[in-house]
C-alpha cells in the first residue's frame, strides 16, 4: 500500500507534469505552426477596442448569458471557482501577499468553492444526459466531467474536513511539505501519508494526475484557445 | 471508399487546417449552446442540425487522422475513418447549413461552424459529389471571364434594350448614358446580377446621384463559394478584381448579392478600390442629399430581412434601416434583428440549386416565416437576391400574406426631382 502510494503521490506527478508540460508545448506548438487564414472571420456589429471585447466574450461570456442563462451561472461559478482553487493550490505550495490582498485562511473559500465547483460539475454531467446534449456527448465529455468530479469531491473532503469539522491530523503546513518537496525534487510523503484521511489525498491525486495528462489531448484545450477565437471574431 | 479517393479526400482536408481551423476543430466543448440558433434547427429540432453535430462529423474525421487522440483511444471521441457512408454525411451536413453564421455569435469559443463546413464541402468537390448545378453555374462564370472578348457585343446589345426602362425610372440629363460601360477612372464600378431587376432600378439611382460610374460585364455572384471550391471561388472573383484595376475605378459596388459582397470585402484582400454594397451607397446619396425620395409612397407596415452575408457578416445594419426611415412612416424590425436575425434559409447555395432544395429550404426556414408573420407586416424589403428568392418561395409556401421587394428597386421607385 505505501509503495502505491509514493508511486501516485511521487513518480505519477511527475509524469504527469512532464506529459502536461511537453503536451502543451507540443499542440500549442504544432497548431501555431501551420498557415495563417487571412481572410477576417469578423462578426458585426464591430465594437472597439477589440481586445477589451474579447476579453469581455471570454471571461464573461456575454452571448452564453442571452442563449442560456442558466448555464452561464453554472460556467461562471465553475471558472470562478477554479481559478480560486488555482490560488488556493499555489498557497499550499507558497503563500504570496499578493494573494492577500484579502486576507484568508488557506484554503481560501471556507470550503464552499469546492462545494460550487461540485455542484456546478454535477449540473454539467447531469445535463450531458439530456436528449439534446446526449446526441453532442462522446466519451471524453463523460471521462473529463468524471475525473473532475472525483478529484473535486476528494480534495473538497480534505478542505471540508479541517474547516468545517476541524480535523487537525493533515494541515496546510503538512501539504506545504509535501508539495514543496515535489517542486525541489527532495520528495517527502511522511506527513501526509500517516492520517486515515490520507487515502483521500492520494485518490485526489491519481484522478488529478490523468486529467492533467489527458488535458493537451482533449478539448481542455479551450483554455489556451478562447482568447485567440474570440479575438478573431471581433476582428 | 477507395484508397485513391481517400488519399485525395485527406490531402484536400489536410490542406484546410490552417491555424484557425484547427483551432475550431480542438476547442468546441460540446456544450450544444449554438443549437438553439440554428433556424433548421429551430424549424426541425433534430439532433444532427444542431451547428456542433454538423462540426462532429468532420471533427471525427479529424481525430481519426490528424490527430494523436484519435489515433491512440479512437473511442474516446468517436474518431471514424472514411467509409461508405461517410460522402453521405458530409454531403448532409454541409448542405443543411446555409452558412449564415448564426451559431458563431452564441458561442462561447466563437467557432464558425461554416469554416468546418468549407472543409467538407471541399471534400464533395474532390469527390465530384457535390450539388452539380452549383459547379456548372461556377464554370460558366469562370469561362465568362475567359471570353469575355467574344460576348462584349452581346451583352452591349442587351443593355441597350434595357435603356428605356432605366429612362422612364429616372429622366437623363444631356449628356448621360443610362447604362455605361468600360468607363475609364470611373468612381464607381457597379456589379450586377444577370437580370433586370438587378440593373434598371441601380441605374436610375446611379443616374439621378449624377454619378460618374460604369456597370460590370460580369455579374456579382459567385457560386464558387458557394459550392465551398477555393479554386473556382478565386477565380470568378479576380473576374471582377482585374476589371476594376483595368479601369481604374475608385470603388467597386456591389449589387444585392450577399455571398458576392462577402466575399469581395473579405476575401480579395488589400485592393486599390473600395468595396460597398449598394445599400451603403444609397444611404451616402440619401445623406449627402444626392438623391431624394418620396416618404410614404409604399403603403402598409414595412419589415427588413437583414441578409446574413450583408448584415451580421458583412457589417451592413444601420444603412437599409436609415434607407427605409426615408421611405416610410411604418417601418418595424422583426424580434430578432441586424445580427441576431435568423437566415432566410436560402443561403449556402439553397437556393441555387432550386427545386432539389425546396422542400428542405421551406421546412427548414419555419422560423423565419413566423418571424415575418409576428411583424403584421404587408411589405417584407432585402437587400440579397438569395434572400429574395427565398422569400418569395416562404411567403407562398406559408401563406405569409407580404409582397417580398428589393430595397434598391424601393430607392429607384421613390426617386423624386428637388
Amino acid at each position: 500500500m505505501d509503495t502505491l502510494n509514493y508511486i501516485i503521490l511521487v513518480p505519477m506527478v511527475y509524469l504527469s507534469s512532464a506529459i502536461f508540460i511537453a503536451g502543451m508545448i507540443y499542440r500549442i506548438t504544432s497548431i501555431f505552426k501551420k498557415p495563417v487564414l487571412t481572410i477576417p472571420l469578423r462578426i458585426y456589429p464591430e465594437k472597439n477596442p477589440v481586445w477589451l471585447y474579447t476579453l469581455i466574450d471570454t471571461f464573461l461570456m456575454p452571448q452564453v448569458f442571452k442563449a442560456k442563462p442558466v448555464m452561464w451561472y453554472f460556467l461562471i461559478i465553475f471558472h470562478g471557482s477554479v481559478f480560486l482553487l488555482i490560488i488556493g493550490h499555489i498557497e499550499l505550495i507558497q503563500m504570496f501577499d499578493i494573494f492577500q490582498i484579502i486576507e484568508h485562511d488557506v484554503f481560501l473559500g471556507k470550503g464552499f468553492i469546492g462545494l460550487s465547483l461540485f455542484v456546478s460539475l454535477l449540473y454539467f454531467l447531469f445535463r450531458r444526459f439530456t436528449p439534446q446534449a446526449k446526441h453532442l456527448s462522446v466519451l471524453e465529455d463523460y471521462i473529463l466531467l468524471t475525473l473532475l468530479l472525483m478529484t473535486v469531491i476528494l480534495g473538497s473532503e480534505m478542505d471540508w474536513a479541517r474547516t468545517w469539522f476541524g480535523f487537525q491530523e493533515m494541515t496546510v503546513e503538512d501539504y506545504q511539505t509535501y508539495l514543496k518537496s515535489l517542486l525541489f525534487f527532495k520528495p517527502d510523503i511522511s506527513d501526509v501519508t500517516y492520517s486515515g484521511h490520507s487515502f483521500m489525498l492520494v485518490f485526489h491525486v491519481f484522478f488529478a494526475n490523468l486529467f492533467i495528462m489527458f488535458f493537451p489531448f482533449s478539448k481542455m484545450m479551450h483554455a489556451i484557445f478562447t482568447i485567440p477565437l474570440n479575438k478573431i471574431r471581433r476582428g | 471508399m477507395e484508397t485513391d479517393l481517400r488519399e485525395d479526400l485527406l490531402k484536400a482536408f489536410e490542406g484546410k487546417l490552417n491555424q484557425t481551423i484547427t483551432m475550431y476543430l480542438e476547442t468546441c466543448s460540446r456544450c450544444g449552446i449554438c443549437t438553439d440558433s440554428c433556424h433548421v434547427y429551430k424549424s426541425m429540432p433534430r439532433p444532427e442540425y444542431s451547428p456542433a453535430a454538423r462540426a462532429e462529423v468532420i471533427r471525427k474525421l479529424y481525430k481519426k487522422y490528424f490527430k494523436f487522440q484519435g489515433k491512440l483511444l479512437p473511442a474516446l471521441g468517436e474518431a471514424r475513418s472514411f467509409d461508405d457512408t461517410t460522402l453521405d454525411d458530409l454531403n448532409r451536413a454541409a448542405y443543411s447549413c446555409t452558412g449564415c453564421r448564426r451559431c458563431m455569435t452564441h458561442c462561447p469559443f466563437g467557432i464558425d461552424t461554416q469554416q468546418i463546413m468549407s472543409i467538407a464541402k471541399l471534400m464533395l468537390v474532390v469527390a465530384k459529389e457535390e450539388p452539380e448545378i452549383l459547379s456548372m453555374l461556377a464554370d460558366v462564370s469562370i469561362s465568362k471571364g475567359e471570353s469575355i472578348d467574344m460576348i462584349k457585343q452581346g451583352f452591349i446589345d442587351g443593355l441597350k434594350r434595357l435603356e428605356k426602362d432605366v429612362v422612364k425610372k429616372w429622366k437623363l440629363e444631356a449628356g448621360q448614358i443610362p447604362i455605361p460601360t468600360e468607363v475609364q477612372g470611373a468612381d464607381i464600378l457597379y456589379v450586377a446580377l444577370a437580370g433586370a431587376h438587378s440593373i434598371i432600378p441601380a441605374a436610375a439611382v446611379f443616374n439621378a446621384a449624377k454619378e460618374n460610374w460604369t456597370l460590370s460585364f460580369f455579374e456579382a455572384v459567385n457560386f464558387g463559394a458557394f459550392v465551398g471550391d477555393p479554386a473556382k471561388t478565386k477565380l470568378i472573383m479576380d473576374r471582377i478584381i482585374n476589371e476594376a484595376k483595368k479601369l481604374n475605378v475608385k470603388e467597386v459596388c456591389i449589387c444585392e448579392c450577399g455571398t458576392a459582397f462577402r466575399v469581395l470585402k473579405q476575401m480579395s484582400g488589400k485592393q486599390p478600390f473600395k468595396v460597398s454594397s449598394i445599400t451603403q451607397v444609397h444611404e451616402r446619396y440619401i445623406k449627402e442629399n444626392k438623391i431624394k425620395v418620396a416618404k410614404n409612397q409604399f403603403n402598409g407596415v414595412i419589415t427588413y430581412h437583414d441578409p446574413c452575408q450583408i448584415a451580421r457578416n458583412g457589417g451592413v445594419m444601420d444603412e437599409p434601416r436609415f434607407i427605409l426611415s426615408q421611405l416610410t412612416d411604418e417601418f418595424i424590425d422583426m424580434a430578432k434583428r441586424a445580427e441576431n436575425n435568423y437566415c432566410c434559409g436560402g443561403g449556402g447555395g439553397l437556393v441555387a440549386m432550386g427545386e432539389d432544395s425546396h422542400d428542405f429550404r421551406m421546412k427548414s426556414a419555419k422560423v423565419k416565416a413566423d418571424q415575418v408573420k409576428a411583424t403584421n407586416a404587408s411589405l417584407l424589403v432585402t437587400a440579397c437576391e438569395n434572400c429574395h428568392s427565398q422569400l418569395s418561395d416562404l411567403n407562398k409556401y406559408y401563406n405569409m400574406g407580404v409582397e417580398v421587394k428589393f430595397l434598391s428597386s424601393m430607392v429607384a421607385d421613390a426617386l423624386i426631382h428637388d
